[in-house]
């Protein structure tokens, strides 16, 4: 009775399942080899709690990354600044976002994300100016994670001369930051080849 | 930001001429047996803890252990203690058994475990003379309240991976990173850290004049099975009789 529609769908379930295999297979391989395809949100970095822009602070106003990751040069983690760092420059009655040229984000939007910061630090308040909530860290979404084996240290790299956009990419242009390198294995080696650095297992894993 | 200056025909670290050998002495003569060497192992290099079933079960997992020993009958019985640990032999039976080269010898004397490389088929730990090397028969485990007790410079190794002494490598790099020379005594592995008689030292043996340099020429020495030809790192002294002073 269906002998046709049988004759028709075979080929055309077979094509799809086809499509659909080698799809997984192009994506399987493509991430063990460089970085997963740019689908299925792996391209994008996390949402943070506050929408803080790199593109702003390093590209537009030039802060050196070392302004705000204190511990790069003598420490095994660059360090996330205490909230009480942002409000050096963002306390009330300085910069507060309504100065914002960008693309992407209007000065009221800047204005709110900035006043996040102030609660943070102040405790939020409500409209009759009751604190509704104590001064608390922001929390914020960790972009470049190692695997639990290595133990990367950024302190020797950076007093060997290696710049942070090497790794992370060239951070100014980024309003959201996104991991820009693969951190594979193959990459730490072969630069550490290239420049004389110690290849020695014990470097990284212990 | 400055740029990377790219060398022709770098030397591989591993064909360099090493700048360190680390070694240990082990003074028998003034350890107690008080185990502090095995608990501060375990805390700095996140062991799991061992329970009382394991070591029913013999798989007890510790880098560093107090082995003792009975000398003699009843009456005129003598308690022995000898601190065993890896050895990190510079002619260690465990390397060349490993198929996937997770063990290694490094320039530095040290015997490495590479934790990731290891896929468990546990050749190393039957071919060590010392029992020093110690398997994940388990995924590790600690209350809940542990979670900030761990070291964060030492890897979790996880179920199906062999482990042991790394002579506290996490400390060596630490110490030795960005730098050309380290002076005598200026870090110590846990266990040498913990020890309060000094029975373990811990040193550069290149370095002539540290102290491990010295006490591994003292006349008590002798390393443990010595006729295997392993050629150890540990140096042991002979515990001093009192009775035949």
């Amino acid at each position: 009775m269906n002998n046709s529609l049988t004759k028709v769908m075979i080929p055309v379930v077979g094509l799809a399942v086809a499509i659909v295999a080698l799809a997984v297979a192009y994506f399987v391989i493509s991430a063990w080899w460089s970085q997963p395809p740019p689908i299925l949100g792996f391209s994008q970095g996390p949402t943070q709690p506050i929408a803080f822009m790199h593109s702003v602070h390093v590209g537009q106003d030039a802060i050196d990354c070392q302004f705000c990751h204190r511990t790069v040069a003598t420490d095994e983690a660059a360090g996330i600044p205490p909230v009480s760092q942002c409000m050096f420059c963002h306390d009330f009655g300085r910069i507060d976002g309504s100065q914002l040229s960008a693309e992407g984000i209007t000065a009221d939007e800047a204005r709110a994300e900035v006043q996040k910061l102030r609660d943070a630090y102040y405790g939020a308040t409500d409209a009759n100016g009751q604190q509704i909530a104590p001064p608390s860290p922001i929390n914020w979404q960790r972009v470049y994670r190692m695997p639990d084996h290595v133990q990367f240290v950024h302190s020797p790299h950076i007093q060997a001369g290696v710049s942070c956009s090497q790794c992370h990419g060239d951070v100014s242009k980024m309003q959201v930051v996104e991991q820009a390198t693969s951190l594979k294995m193959r990459m730490c080696v072969d630069c550490h080849r290239q420049n004389n650095a110690p290849t020695d297992c014990t470097t990284c894993h212990y | 930001m400055t740029t990377l200056q790219f060398q022709e025909n770098p030397t591989p670290t591993t064909q360099r001429p090493p700048r360190h050998h680390w070694n240990m002495v082990v003074d028998i003569d003034r350890c107690t047996s008080c185990r502090a060497c095995v608990i501060a192992c375990e805390a700095e290099n996140n062991i799991p803890i061992n329970t009382e079933d394991r070591f029913t079960q013999q798989r007890v997992n510790q880098w560093i252990r107090i082995e003792r020993y009975w000398e003699g009958e009843f009456p005129n019985v003598k308690a022995r203690y000898i601190p065993m640990l890896c050895q990190h032999c510079d002619n260690a039976p465990c390397e060349p058994v490993c198929p996937v080269y997770a063990t290694y010898h490094n320039n530095e004397g040290l015997n490495v475990q590479v934790y990731n490389r290891c896929v468990g088929t546990r050749y190393c730990a039957n071919a060590c003379p010392y029992h020093a090397r110690n398997f994940n028969y388990w995924e590790p485990v600690w209350p809940e309240d542990f979670r900030n007790y761990l070291n964060p410079d030492v890897t979790i190794r996880s179920r199906g991976i062999m482990e042991k002494c790394t002579f506290c490598v996490q400390r060596i790099r630490r110490a030795t990173r960005g730098r050309q020379d380290v002076a005598d005594g200026a870090f110590a592995p846990a266990c040498v850290q913990a020890c309060p008689s000094d029975a373990l030292v811990f040193g550069d043996i290149l370095d002539e004049n540290s102290k491990v340099a010295k006490l591994s020429k003292n006349e008590r020495h002798y390393m443990v099975r010595e006729v295997l030809g392993t050629l150890p790192s540990i140096t042991y002294l002979k515990k001093v009789e009192a009775d035949a002073l």
